[in-house]
């Protein structure tokens, strides 16, 4: 018996010029939660619109749970429930009459139909709100009917793209509870996201993508492998960083050193953050501020990290996730 | 049973909206409403006029049987008066004087003791009298005309008699004889006033004819004029809605339920159809609304029965279709705003140039309508302008065929756009 929900075989799609998805595999085992984790760009949501056949692949092919996402699509579309990132429902409508709506979409009809409306909607926690207009929720309320729309039909493969984007804490955090939940039910959870602790927290695989390739993939424990003992050492200089980056490169036990940039502003050697991947940080550290005492400049703040994806991305692609 | 699903999905969103029912119905109708106030329609043509109260007092004493004042006071209390006037009767010329002072009534009419005397006997004279609130113009008017007729009939007859008297007696007839034949004319000159005033009052003249010009006589000109707009109104918003209908497939997609839409296992097919019925349902409401509306508050006579349904049904189809066509043009809903508001706007003016002519010479009207032609909407406009002109099937058969023809062109173009877009 064939376990694997999903499998991406050599998979492309372009854009014109621009290569969206460059030759990626993988598998998803039945029963798991697999993520797909890299920085906006990375190809993630093209993945997964070729996955749910709204985009046809350059080459390559997909397989959702045995059927061919090129030559069955409607036996693809029929085993997995989609949650897209942007919220995807009728505003006007009432939160049962888009349930009805969708469950329709998906063949379901009559008493069964009623039946399992009325048990998504205790599921997402709207039985008592099923009858007022989805314009009139609020954005928490909207998102679970997004997901709740994704379980209407009990689908073998639940695809999630980035479900927490622009959303409070509390309702992300149900959101992942769902996703746990979901999971336990026996759902394979195909889960987007740029927020590693989200992959971390839920993931049993992890792929992580950038500029359409998957440069690493595992279980979270095998990722952090890759950059086996080292520490991320995350500082903050009074001065712009390229006045002690050279100094840092050559300095021992340092591995990596990266120009960081504060939250929401491009990372350059002109801002004053820098992030270092670094074998031991209790003997790196000294000679770090030697260097900089050196130099002249002034560590304001030092923030020490054990291994963790952000590192392994760090160290295969010199940027940080957040930043890339 | 999943393009059905779409379909009911979509008009049930339709119904919602407040647009659908702003654009689609009350705008057209409020329009031709505009129009019909402004070319004076009426409904009947006329107008109510508010029942004048009469105070008649009649103080005249028959003479030989006859009584002028009967006469008169009758005169104003037919049936075919009661509608503006009500008539009571008081005892004397002071009460009838003083309930119009105190605005109990319009005018009072207080008939001289003396009338049927002064109409007998050469010498004497008597006046009618009307007392009238000041403030009034229309009722009081209408009194004086009914009074002065009958009385002017009653001094024909006196001044018949004295001639006739004269004459006789001047050609030697016996005194009592030329009496009695004065007398006789006299009696037949009053009977005819008294005949002519009723006839008057009922609106018959038997001595006026009114005719209007032949053409006109055939149709009612303002129900003409308010069909012909009604039937623009009613091409240049269905196909806005038509076009409006169409562009809810842009908004899904920018909504993104359409891409949803197809992550279920939902043939393209069944999305692009189940929208088509939901448009056919919108538009067919709509036209079904205006005309049936249409001809109940404004009396349009849109024409018979089949060419109706025909001319409808090729109008739906072609709106559906033509915003079908200028819908899969579009990139997003932004670029909608300038296409409706613009484009088909224009194209809307243009399509209804025949309409704005139709009064214009033979030559010049000819050149408008080719120009009309020139746009889907001025075949749907020409399509109801010739059944409304009694037009049957085989006169409008041409006009359908190249609807339909219309439509299976800009249906093919946008859905194949579509399909392509949506693959």
């Amino acid at each position: 018996m064939n376990d694997q929900a999903i499998q991406v075989q050599d998979l492309h799609k372009r854009f014109g010029e621009i290569q969206a998805v460059q030759g990626i595999s993988f598998e998803v085992q039945a029963g798991q939660i697999f993520s797909l984790l890299g920085p906006n760009g990375a190809g993630k949501s093209t993945t997964i619109s070729i996955l749910s056949c709204l985009l046809h692949p350059t080459s390559g092919d997909a397989l959702v749970m045995g059927h061919s996402v090129l030559r069955e699509p409607m036996a693809v579309k029929a085993a997995i429930g989609v949650v897209p990132q942007e919220i995807a429902l009728y505003e006007d409508l009432s939160a049962r009459e888009n349930l009805d709506f969708w469950g329709k979409m998906y063949g379901m009809r009559g008493a069964a139909l009623k039946q399992r409306v009325d048990q998504v909607l205790d599921t997402v926690g709207l039985a008592d709100r099923q009858k007022g207009r989805v314009a009139k929720f609020s954005g928490g309320m909207k998102r679970r009917l997004n997901i709740g729309i994704a379980l209407l039909h009990r689908p073998q493969v639940i695809i999630m793209d980035e479900p927490t984007v622009g959303i409070d804490p509390q309702t992300r955090r149900n959101i992942l509870d769902s996703v746990k939940e979901l999971n336990r039910q026996g759902m394979t959870v195909l889960y987007t996201t740029h927020y590693m602790e989200e992959a971390q927290e839920l993931s049993d695989q992890i792929a992580i993508m950038d500029q359409g390739k998957i440069i690493a993939h595992g279980t979270h424990e095998e990722l952090v492998k890759i950059v086996g003992e080292m520490d991320r050492v995350d500082l903050m200089l009074n001065t712009p960083a390229e006045r002690v980056i050279g100094e840092w490169q050559t300095t021992e036990g340092v591995q990596k050193v990266t120009a960081q940039a504060p939250d929401g502003e491009e990372a350059t050697e002109s801002s004053g953050a820098v992030t270092l991947l670094v074998d031991d940080s209790n003997l790196v550290l000294p000679r770090l501020f030697e260097s900089a005492t050196r130099v002249g400049v002034r560590v304001t703040s030092v923030e020490i990290q054990e291994p963790n994806l952000e590192a392994v991305f760090l160290h295969l692609t010199g940027r940080a996730l957040r930043d890339a | 049973m999943k393009t059905l699903d779409i379909a009911f999905k979509d008009m049930l969103r339709s119904s919602r909206s407040l647009a659908v029912w702003i654009f689609g119905l009350a705008v057209p109708l409020l329009m031709s409403g505009i129009f019909y106030f402004a070319f004076g329609g009426m409904g009947d043509g006329g107008f109510d006029l508010a029942v004048t109260k009469v105070v008649v007092v009649n103080l005249d004493s028959p003479v030989g049987g006859f009584s002028a004042g009967q006469i008169l006071a009758n005169s104003l209390k037919l049936d075919s008066l009661k509608s503006i006037l009500d008539v009571t009767e008081a005892a004397d010329a002071a009460s009838a004087r003083d309930a119009v002072d105190r605005q109990e009534a319009g005018v009072a009419v207080i008939i001289p003791a003396g009338l049927t005397a002064a109409r007998e006997n050469p010498g004497e004279r008597a006046a009618v009298e009307l007392y009238q609130d000041p403030t009034l113009t229309l009722g009081p008017g209408i009194v004086k005309g009914i009074v002065s007729s009958i009385v002017d009939g009653f001094a024909g007859s006196k001044v018949a008699r004295e001639v006739v008297y004269a004459q006789l007696t001047q050609h030697g007839l016996t005194t009592d004889a030329a009496t009695a034949t004065a007398q006789a004319i006299a009696d037949q000159v009053s009977k005819w006033a008294e005949a002519l005033g009723q006839k008057l009052q009922g609106g018959v003249n038997t001595l006026i004819q009114v005719r209007r010009p032949a053409e006109a006589e055939s149709a009612d000109l303002v129900s003409n004029v308010i069909g012909m707009i009604m039937a623009g109104m009613l091409v240049f918003y269905v196909f806005f809605t038509g076009a409006a209908s169409a562009q809810n497939l842009l908004q899904e997609e920018e909504d993104g339920t359409l891409a949803r839409l197809f992550t279920t296992p939902t043939p393209t097919s069944a999305v692009l159809s189940g929208r088509m019925i939901a448009t056919f349902g919108t538009l067919i409401l709509q036209v079904v609304v205006l005309l049936v509306a249409s001809a109940l508050l404004f009396g349009v006579n849109w024409g018979q029965p089949v060419p109706i349904v025909l001319v409808a049904a090729s109008m739906i189809v072609l709106s559906a279709a033509f915003g079908l066509f200028i819908t899969s043009l579009l990139k997003n809903t932004r670029q909608g705003g300038i296409v409706y508001g613009g484009v088909l706007t224009m194209m809307g003016m243009v399509g209804m140039i025949g309409i704005f002519t139709a009064q214009a010479p033979g030559a010049t009207r000819g050149a408008f309508e080719a120009v009309s032609l020139l746009v889907p909407q001025g075949w749907a406009v020409r399509g109801w302008q010739m059944i409304q002109a009694g037009g049957g099937v085989g006169d409008v058969l041409v006009t359908l065929l190249v609807m339909l023809g219309l439509a299976a062109i800009f249906f093919t173009a946008g859905l194949l756009r579509f399909r392509k877009r949506f693959a």
